[in-house]
Parts: C-alpha cells; sequence; structure tokens
C-alpha cells in the first residue's frame, strides 16, 4: 500500500503540472476561500481577546456613574459629592471618586504641554488601580493646596532625559503654580474609565474652581466589594447619586454592558467573515470542479489505457480524488499563510497584539479540503463510470 | 507450434450479437458471431474498417459488452462479472497493444512497464525489478529512465510489448501494433511477438490488414460484415 502511495505521489506532481495555467485560478479562488476562514477565526480571536483584556485591566468591580451637564435649575456647578452619605445609602462600596476634568496647558521649564486636569479625591488610586513610582497621591488634607501628581506619559514629555521632572517641581497651570508629589507608574487605558491616567495631571477637586469656575464633577468611579452584583448596586446607586448631586438623570456605565456591545460586535464580524470566507470556498470548489473535469475529459484516452491494464473504477476514482485534494491541499496551505498574514496586518491597524489562534490553522486547512473531496467527487466518479470502449475511442 | 489438447481452450465464443443504436435504427455490427482459441494458438483478425473487427477485438479484451451470446475467457463467464472482476480479468489474462501505443508520457519507460502490477498492489521495488527485466527482453534496457517521447515509434511499441508482457497475460490482444512503423521495424516487432507467442506459449490475436503479417500466424479470421469467416485453418 505504501508503495501504491509513493508511485501515485510520484505521479501527482507530474499531472499537477500538467494541469498547468487552469489550476492556478482554482487555486487563487480555493486560497481565498481557505485565507478568510482562517483570517476569520483569528481576527475573531484577537477581538475576543483583546475585549477581555480591557475587562481584565478595568477590572469586574468597578463602575463609572456618569453625571449629564446640565444641573437641575437653581443648583450651581458642583465640585463637592457626600461620599460618606452615599456609603451609608448604599452598602459595600470600596471607594468612591467623584472626578472633574478640564483640558489646559501647563508649563514646566519652558515647556508647554496641552493636557487634561483631572480634579481628584484621596479615593481615586483605589477606585481605578492607579500605583506611584514616585512621590504619593493626594490626601484628604491636600483638597486646599495647589499639590499635583503628574501621568507616567506627561512627566516624560514635560522632564528631558537629561533633566526628568522630579518630586518638589512646579508646574505652571494658568496662573498658578502646582507642586508636584508624585508622579505614577504607567498604567494601560481601559475603554471604560473615562480618565487617561498618563496623560493627565491630577490636583485636589476642590482646587479646580480656581482655574476653571464652570467645571463639575462629570464621572463618579466606584469600585465595589468583590462579592457584589454589580448590576444590583448600579441599580441601587442611581437615586441617591441623583438626590446628591442634583443632576437629572445618571448613566451608569458596567463592564458588562461593554463588554456584551463589543462580543455582539465581533461576533457580527465574525459571522460576516464567515460567509465570505464560505463563499468563497464555494467558489474555489467550482474552480476546482471546472479544472477537474476538464483535466477528466482531457485524459479520456488515458482512462482507457489504464482501465484496459486491469485499473478498476476505485482506482480511477482516487486517482483524480488524489489530484483535486493536491490541487486543493496547496491552495489550502497558501490560503493558511495568507490567512494569518492578513489577521497580523488587521490586528496591526487595529492596534492589537497578534497571537495566532492555534484552532484557526487546522480548521481553515481542514474545511478546505473537506470542499476539495465534496467538489472533486463528481469528476472523479464521471471518470471512474466512463465505458473502457469509450474512453480509448478517439474524438 | 507446441500440441495442445483440443478441448484446451482460452476463449470461446457463441453467438455473440452487438448493435449500436443509431438515432432510431439500431445498426447490426456483429451477426451470431462464434469461435474458439486455443491456448497458445496466434490468430489474425482481417477486415476492412467497419467490418466490426474491432468491436470484436474490444469484445475479446473486455473493453466492451456484446448484447447476446456467450463468452467464456479463461474459465471465467464475462456475462455474469462484475466491472471489478473485469478489471481483474483484464489485469491478469489480457495484455493490450495498441496502433498508437498508448503509453503514459509523463512516466518513464520503466514505469510504464510496471504501471499493470500497480493495480495488483505488487511492492514498487519488486514491481520495478520485474519491469527492468521485461525492459531488458525487449532490448530496452538502456532506455529505462526515458520518457516516451525521447523513444522512436518501434522502441515506443517495444515497451508497449514489454507493459502487456509484465503481468504474465495468457492473450496478448496486439491492434494493428505495426500500423504506425516502418517496414523494417515492423518486421521487428512481428518477429518479437511471434517468438514471445512460441517461447512463452502466450495466446496472441493480431488485428491487421496486411495479408504478409496474417500470413506468419496459425490462424487467420476474416470479418466481414459481422459475420466471421476462417480463411485458413490451424493445420493440427
Amino acid at each position: 500500500m505504501s508503495a501504491l502511495g509513493t508511485l501515485v505521489l510520484q505521479e501527482l506532481g507530474a499531472s499537477l503540472r500538467a494541469l498547468g495555467k487552469r489550476s492556478v485560478l482554482a487555486l487563487i479562488g480555493i486560497a481565498i476561500g481557505s485565507s478568510s476562514v482562517v483570517a476569520m477565526i483569528n481576527i475573531g480571536s484577537n477581538a475576543a481577546e483583546e475585549a477581555s483584556m480591557i475587562f481584565k485591566g478595568m477590572g469586574v468591580t468597578t463602575l463609572v456613574a456618569q453625571l449629564p451637564e446640565s444641573t437641575r435649575v437653581g443648583s450651581v456647578a458642583r465640585l463637592t459629592l457626600d461620599t460618606d452619605q452615599l456609603r451609608a445609602w448604599v452598602p459595600n462600596l470600596l471607594n468612591i471618586a467623584p472626578t472633574a476634568q478640564t483640558g489646559s496647558s501647563v508649563t514646566f521649564k519652558g515647556r508647554t504641554q496641552y493636557t487634561q486636569l483631572v480634579g481628584s479625591t484621596a479615593e481615586l488610586p483605589g477606585a481605578m488601580g492607579l500605583t506611584l513610582r514616585e512621590g504619593r497621591f493626594l490626601s484628604a488634607f491636600d483638597q486646599g493646596d495647589t499639590y499635583a501628581v503628574v501621568g507616567h506619559r506627561l512627566a516624560e514629555d514635560l522632564g528631558t532625559a537629561a533633566d526628568p521632572l522630579r518630586i518638589g517641581d512646579r508646574i505652571r497651570v494658568d496662573d498658578y503654580l502646582f507642586q508636584v508629589i508624585g508622579i505614577l507608574r504607567n498604567q494601560p487605558d481601559s475603554l471604560l474609565i473615562p480618565v487617561r491616567a498618563n496623560d493627565s495631571l491630577f490636583i485636589p477637586l476642590a482646587g479646580m474652581r480656581r482655574l476653571n469656575d464652570s467645571v463639575h464633577i462629570r464621572d463618579v468611579i466606584i469600585r465595589v466589594a468583590a462579592q457584589q452584583d454589580i448590576s444590583a448596586t448600579a441599580a441601587a446607586l442611581t437615586d441617591p447619586l441623583k438626590r446628591l448631586s442634583g443632576a437629572q438623570d445618571v448613566d451608569m456605565m458596567i463592564p458588562q454592558q461593554l463588554m456584551e456591545g463589543m462580543t455582539r460586535q465581533t461576533r457580527t464580524f465574525a459571522y460576516l467573515l464567515m460567509a465570505l470566507g464560505g463563499l468563497s470556498l464555494i467558489g474555489g470548489g467550482t474552480g476546482v470542479m471546472n479544472v477537474m473535469l476538464m483535466n477528466v475529459s482531457s485524459r479520456r484516452r488515458e482512462i482507457g489505457v489504464r482501465m484496459a491494464l486491469g485499473a478498476r473504477r476505485r482506482d480511477i476514482r482516487n486517482l483524480f480524488m488524489f489530484e483535486a485534494i493536491t490541487l486543493t491541499a496547496v491552495g489550502a496551505l497558501c490560503g493558511g499563510l495568507l490567512g494569518i498574514a492578513c489577521a497580523f496586518t488587521y490586528a496591526n491597524v487595529s492596534g492589537w497584539t497578534f497571537f495566532l489562534a492555534p484552532l484557526s490553522l487546522p480548521i481553515g486547512v481542514l474545511s478546505t479540503l473537506l470542499v476539495g473531496v465534496f467538489f472533486g467527487l463528481y469528476p472523479a466518479m464521471l471518470a471512474s463510470r466512463l465505458q473502457p470502449v469509450e474512453a480509448l475511442r478517439d474524438e | 507450434m507446441t500440441q495442445m489438447p483440443i478441448n484446451d481452450y482460452l476463449i470461446r465464443l457463441s453467438n455473440i450479437y452487438k448493435s449500436y443504436q443509431h438515432s432510431d435504427e439500431s445498426l447490426s455490427i456483429l451477426n451470431n458471431v462464434s469461435m474458439t482459441i486455443n491456448k497458445g494458438e496466434s490468430c489474425a483478425l482481417l477486415g476492412a474498417s467497419g467490418s466490426g473487427k474491432s468491436t470484436l477485438l474490444n469484445i475479446l479484451g473486455l473493453l466492451d459488452c456484446a448484447d447476446s451470446g456467450e463468452y467464456c475467457l479463461a474459465s471465467h463467464d464475462i456475462f455474469t462479472a462484475t466491472p471489478d472482476e473485469l478489471a481483474a480479468i483484464r489485469n491478469r489474462h489480457i495484455g493490450f497493444i495498441f496502433q498508437s501505443f498508448n503509453l503514459m508520457p509523463r512516466l518513464s519507460a520503466l514505469d510504464n512497464v510496471a504501471l499493470p502490477l500497480r493495480y495488483r498492489n505488487t511492492p514498487r521495488n519488486q514491481a520495478q525489478q520485474r519491469a527492468l527485466h521485461m525492459l531488458a527482453q525487449v532490448g530496452l534496457e538502456q532506455r529505462a529512465r526515458h520518457r516516451p517521447a525521447d523513444l522512436s515509434g518501434g522502441q515506443r511499441q517495444r515497451v508497449a510489448i514489454a507493459r502487456a508482457l509484465i503481468g504474465e497475460p495468457s492473450l496478448i490482444l496486439a491492434d494493428e501494433p505495426t500500423g504506425n512503423l516502418d517496414r523494417r521495424t515492423a518486421d521487428e516487432i512481428m518477429e518479437l511477438l511471434l517468438s514471445l507467442n512460441r517461447t512463452r506459449n502466450v495466446t496472441l490475436i493480431v488485428v491487421t490488414h496486411d495479408p504478409a503479417i496474417a500470413s506468419r500466424l496459425d490462424r487467420q479470421v476474416r470479418v466481414d460484415n459481422g459475420v466471421l469467416q476462417e480463411i485458413c485453418p490451424c493445420p493440427r
């Protein structure tokens, strides 16, 4: 049987070469089909992985309450929130960090950067999971002081390699000098949390009024005790937050919702790609069938001679099946590599980290081979059903 | 000519009818053909084109099926055999030699000769050894690695003869084996076929319309409008 196999394989190379230019088109079709299946699986799993990275980054216990710009008629733009009262009303809140943000330019030793000012309280590091490289964060006793904590990237931009930003340096914001008391570690951005820690300058919340009197608390970042049902907590928080802030409406953002949205989007995209992959596989399959039908009809005489020499129907069928499968296998392998390249490019363009979905290649190649078998079967059966005398007859 | 018992036949055709359906009318090709050929005999099939001799050869070679009658080849009843059994009988008992050689253009002479053994699942090494031995017998062992395109017409037909013989068949069917060859080469090929017939005791049936070739065989049978006519019965 193995001797038969090697002989068959030896002849295969020759026959594929003989199929020649005709087979190139079929090969392209098959390769596109196979590559879209492989790319689909890789992009889908990379998107899912990316989504779960975001999920990990923000932590499952964090939620964000967004207070709208417009406050109830008569109430002033406020920069305080009674967190003790909120904690009393809603149990199991670990950290409550109201923030207010405004954009402003900051200057240090003549270098100016446009940056985001984040009015924060001492609870923000706990709520966001911020860690410090140097110094300390703003404490509850700093609210009246002109102290500032600098985000990782902002610190790098304001300092130079020779003269880095240090604790105790003073940064000018408008007409005020803020003293640096802490510098943050590099912090991954999270889709959910509206504070981009790396690029921000954190100053006391109460001190925001000095710089801009229309600024108000917009986001309240809350960390809930781990065992709590976060959706139920979010629902319980809505009314107390309305009462305390005077806002007409409170928007609660919880990680699950965001995740669901992302997975839905990913799934739609994956289905779209899957349909595309399936269609081009079918297209490629008909290409294979076309090439094989032409192959069979141009080699009728050879089929007849082989039958005269004692080839059974299944020998003839196998001969053409092997050729169809070789053709699709070559296409499937090219397509597999192309698909990985596409997924890699897509991941790069999307700014994701690429990793190879382990099942993508086997699934892609296998489904392509199945298509090859399916579309190769008819021409092969046709060849094997020829009567020897018909096959041998000259055209 | 080795003497054979008279009833030791290889081929027995009786009352064979064959017709082709052509639009509305059916065209009768073979009309009540009966014939017996013994083991080791050589026989020429003569006849004008369209006389039905090719159809007779196809039926003898199990490439075509008669409409009715009986055909017994090497004690196999052909009418009740399945396609796979027919393939096995062709593989084991019949060697074909065609006018246009019909070698596989992409295979070397050696692989062409070894091809029938592949359909018996003979191990490759063994098949190649036997093929090389066969090529040596037809004087072509030096050309084993050549493709058919690199061989002359006479050499190609020798390769085809080696291919027909490798399975050690009991019957060789040659369809105008010298039709595409010049006179001298044709003589050589006929000489080779006849010597194989004598030395290996292989039954040889040759379709030809060359009386000179036909006269070198034991029997001469003329096919005329679907009817057989023995011209020169085997002197026995």
